[in-house]
């Protein structure tokens, strides 16, 4: 369109040209709400990397690395990166749609209503309620809580488009939109459960569906919370911190499509050589790797808006933060294309690569791009200079050698492990059998890690000192700009032909001319519908075949349900966070099956809810658990793990020694279990009764072995028996307290 | 349960196939959209809205 038509359209709507301003208090409270919860989380991290360096570090029950582990993650993907999406989102919106937000008390109900989460999240989890989900650990009250604060974000912002002054959305608006929508999605099919007490429930799904859901959700959440809309946030800051536009607006379109095309099936690459179907896991692979294009894609796009003005990243350290942040973005995206590939998989999965890779992607990309925003928006609002810039130059610096210690060391880590654990000597036996020496290797790595997040910790301080200084120097009262703009047409009117550019306008002129898309541009509603209608439908097509085609998970006969007493073990386990450094999944890859046993199949997990696969093993696997050692071995483990294995670095579990088994939650536990379609049997009437017998069966055994007496009411109890169970079903040995499964089942299971 | 002996039976493994003209299909629309010399200046024209937080960068429909 050209300027000499729209010149006289300008006169004619100047009469009627709403005044407004823009809402930046909003934007002030979620930027300092990151830049604590940033602190928070960050110091979390340092202190579960101490952990693992030294056990003795376990200082409480409510400190161990179990529960701290979800605290840190939760911490800064939630909180930190979560407020600084927002900060972000909350200062693009209403400029590119030059609107002020639909409501603030919407905006006011959305920060205060997240910051609560936040709150009951950093009570819950070091209380040990957990939902035993990567990324999803909190349980149903606070989710919730989570769905309605973020249909609260969502009803603001596409208010926001509705009332826009501006006709066309701007790219970063699309990928906002699409990330509220999914998060949305994947939020709640991923906790649907059923509440067996106030802070505890079941996931809805069991064993491998369970898997396949938390992996979708899982991936996604890396998607859809750290990716779109950050790069939402690249397409608006970059060229703002450049002061040009973007190096190819045609590329950012190409960019968002194809990425909400396909982030969506990337899941199944979690769960490479587990139990879930080998078609799901290779179609998770084919769309990881096809995602490295459109990666990079965005990435060069980003970097190349800096084309020309190269010379200004030298003197401007936000430009230096944005150029680091996209570069992680690059790296990131090309490593978790390979990390997908099956056979890259069989190294790194359960090693530390994985914690490596993550840490890539998020200290740079979503950590710097953070700083970066912040330390650009830091000046603009609160109306002054940014109070030191060689102080913003020295985080760089700190966190930039924080990022390249922290990465290389883990790294190392990784790859050590992996070789260690699949590697044979000569005679064709495991050349390190005792799972401790693979870990003890890795003591050195992980001091230098702690030695790396302190540094980028320590710039984190620095960070929040320079803008606290600034916010410092901010006038007596802050200036209110006062905009211009006229309101939209109601509806939409074609555009007048250019000749010798459009075709005329027969049936087929229109279609080439686009006429239908135009206006299909000024409908935000229907485009949230019809993105949602995608990811739905690409998630349906996936997941739902291992729900409906019985080939998917074969039922295997002598799986029966936990004993109550196991089933309270269980609930110990998830409550310690035990998942988070034993996986319960049994590859079949030869260096796995001589070191743990049989390899694990579909059909055992048939009544996990929810599943328990893990992914890190810090410690070894423990799906065959059961029977290995004796009972006296476990409570002495417990009691203190380096008592019998000097090397190990598990926190103590005394407190589950001490503590009473409360027998009375028992029934209502099998209940909810009941109730998912597990047949408990007779369980359903008297749990408590039966888990007081076997109980009381384990502490006679501790007792006669010389573990002491008394037991047959502690906790440790029923983590034992849960232990001994482990794995048991399939050899014909197993426990069992109900009736048999009616279901047909082939013997012995699938590969 | 019927419904899964229902989709066991119903042989939708070809169903990949058709999903995959699909998806191309789409690709190559949204290429074409974006890459047609046509909307060049449209482009270009909204590559510039973050720069301008005051002015909209197309404030009413053309031809008012």
């Amino acid at each position: 369109m050209s300027e000499s038509q729209s010149a006289p359209a300008g006169s004619a709507a100047a009469a009627r040209l709403e005044s407004f301003s823009y809402d930046d208090a909003i934007v002030r409270k979620f930027l300092f709400a990151t830049i604590l919860w940033g602190f928070v989380g960050m110091l979390m991290g340092v202190i579960i990397a101490i952990q693992m360096a030294y056990p003795e570090w376990n200082l409480a029950p409510w400190l161990t690395f179990g529960r701290l582990r979800p605290l840190h993650t939760n911490a800064v993907i939630f909180a930190f990166a979560g407020n600084a999406i927002f900060t972000g989102v909350y200062y693009s919106t209403q400029r590119l749609l030059k609107a002020r937000m639909y409501s603030d008390g919407l905006s006011t109900a959305h920060f205060w209503g997240w910051q609560l989460i936040i709150v009951a999240a950093a009570i819950t989890l070091p209380l040990g309620y957990t939902q035993a989900k990567e990324y999803a650990e909190l349980e149903w009250p606070i989710d919730i809580a989570i769905a309605v604060v973020w249909v609260i974000f969502g009803v603001n912002f596409v208010g926001t488009m509705i009332k826009r002054r501006e006709r066309h959305l701007y790219v970063a608006l699309w990928f906002y939109l699409a990330s509220i929508i999914t998060v949305a999605i994947l939020h709640i099919f991923n906790n649907l459960s059923i509440p067996a007490g106030p802070f505890k429930s079941y996931s809805i799904y069991a064993g491998v569906q369970d898997a396949f859901m938390q992996w979708w959700y899982g991936h996604n959440a890396v998607a859809f919370f750290l990716t779109t809309p950050f790069l939402g946030l690249m397409y608006y800051f970059m060229p703002k911190a450049a002061e040009g536009p973007v190096f190819s607006y045609r590329l950012s379109i190409l960019h968002f499509w194809t990425l909400v095309f396909m982030y969506i099936w990337a899941g199944p690459h979690h769960l490479h050589y587990t139990a879930l179907p080998e078609w799901a896991s290779t179609l998770g692979m084919v769309f990881s790797v096809m995602l490295w294009a459109p990666s990079w894609g965005g990435m060069i796009n980003g970097l190349l808006t800096l084309r020309g003005g190269w010379h200004k990243v030298a003197d401007d350290p936000i430009l230096k933060f944005l150029v680091i942040a996209l570069t992680g973005y690059g790296m990131s995206t090309f490593e978790g294309p390979m990390l997908s590939v099956k056979a890259v998989n069989s190294l790194s999965h359960y090693t530390d690569w994985t914690i490596a890779h993550v840490h890539s992607g998020a200290l740079t990309w979503n950590g710097f791009l953070t700083f970066g925003m912040i330390y650009w928006l830091a000046p603009r609002l609160f109306q002054t200079e940014l109070y030191s810039k060689k102080l913003m130059n020295t985080h760089f610096w700190i966190a930039t050698i924080g990022v390249v210690l922290y990465i290389v060391s883990i790294y190392s880590a990784g790859v050590t492990q992996g070789l260690m654990w699949r590697a044979f000597d000569e005679t064709g036996r495991l050349q390190y059998p005792d799972f401790v020496e693979t870990v003890a290797r890795l003591i050195p790595m992980y001091w230098v890690r702690v030695v790396g997040g302190t540094l980028y910790l320590t710039g984190v301080i620095l960070f929040a000192y320079n803008i606290l200084k600034t916010w410092a120097k901010r006038p007596v009262a802050y200036e209110v700009p006062v905009v211009q703009a006229p309101a939209l047409a109601k509806h939409y009117i074609p555009e007048p032909m250019r000749p010798g550019i459009d075709v005329p306008a027969t049936a087929w002129g229109r279609f080439v001319n686009l006429t239908f898309h135009r206006s299909w541009e000024r409908a935000p509603v229907l485009f949230a519908v019809l993105t949602t209608v995608a990811v739905a439908v690409a998630s349906l097509f996936e997941i739902i075949p291992t729900f409906l085609i019985k080939s998917n998970v074969p039922t295997i006969a002598s799986v029966k349900p936990y004993t109550p007493l196991e089933l309270a073990g269980r609930d110990i386990y998830i409550r310690e966070g035990c998942f988070n450094c034993h996986s319960q999944m049994i590859r079949p890859l030869r260096f796995e099956t001589e070191r743990y046993g049989e390899y694990s199949k579909p059909g055992e997990s048939v009544y996990e809810h929810p599943f328990l696969w893990g992914s890190r093993r810090i410690g070894p696997d423990l799906a065959r658990e059961g029977g290995a050692k004796s009972n006296l071995w476990h409570l002495r483990h417990f009691t203190n793990p380096r008592d019998v294995n000097a090397k190990s670095i598990m926190p103590a579990y005394t407190h589950i020694i001490t503590n009473d088994l409360d027998f009375d939650v028992i029934q209502k536990r099998v209940d909810a279990m009941a109730m998912l379609g597990v047949p408990y049997g007779d369980a359903v009437n008297r749990a408590p009764a039966m888990a007081r017998e076997q109980a009381k069966a384990i502490a006679a055994d501790l007792a006669a072995t010389g573990g002491g007496n008394g037991f047959e009411t502690k906790e440790v109890t029923a983590l034992i028996a849960y232990m001994q169970r482990l794995g048991r079903d399939i050899q014909g040995s197993g426990t069992v307290a109900a009736k048999p499964n009616a279901a047909p089942a082939p013997s012995g299971g699938q590969p | 349960m019927s419904l899964t002996e229902l989709m066991s039976g119903a042989n939708l493994d070809g169903y990949a196939q058709v999903s995959l003209l699909l998806f191309l299909l789409a690709f190559v629309l949204v290429l074409w959209r974006v890459f047609s010399p046509r909307f060049k200046s449209t482009y270009d024209k909204a590559a510039r809205m973050p720069l301008d937080d005051d002015t909209p960068q197309t404030p009413r429909t053309r031809g008012e």
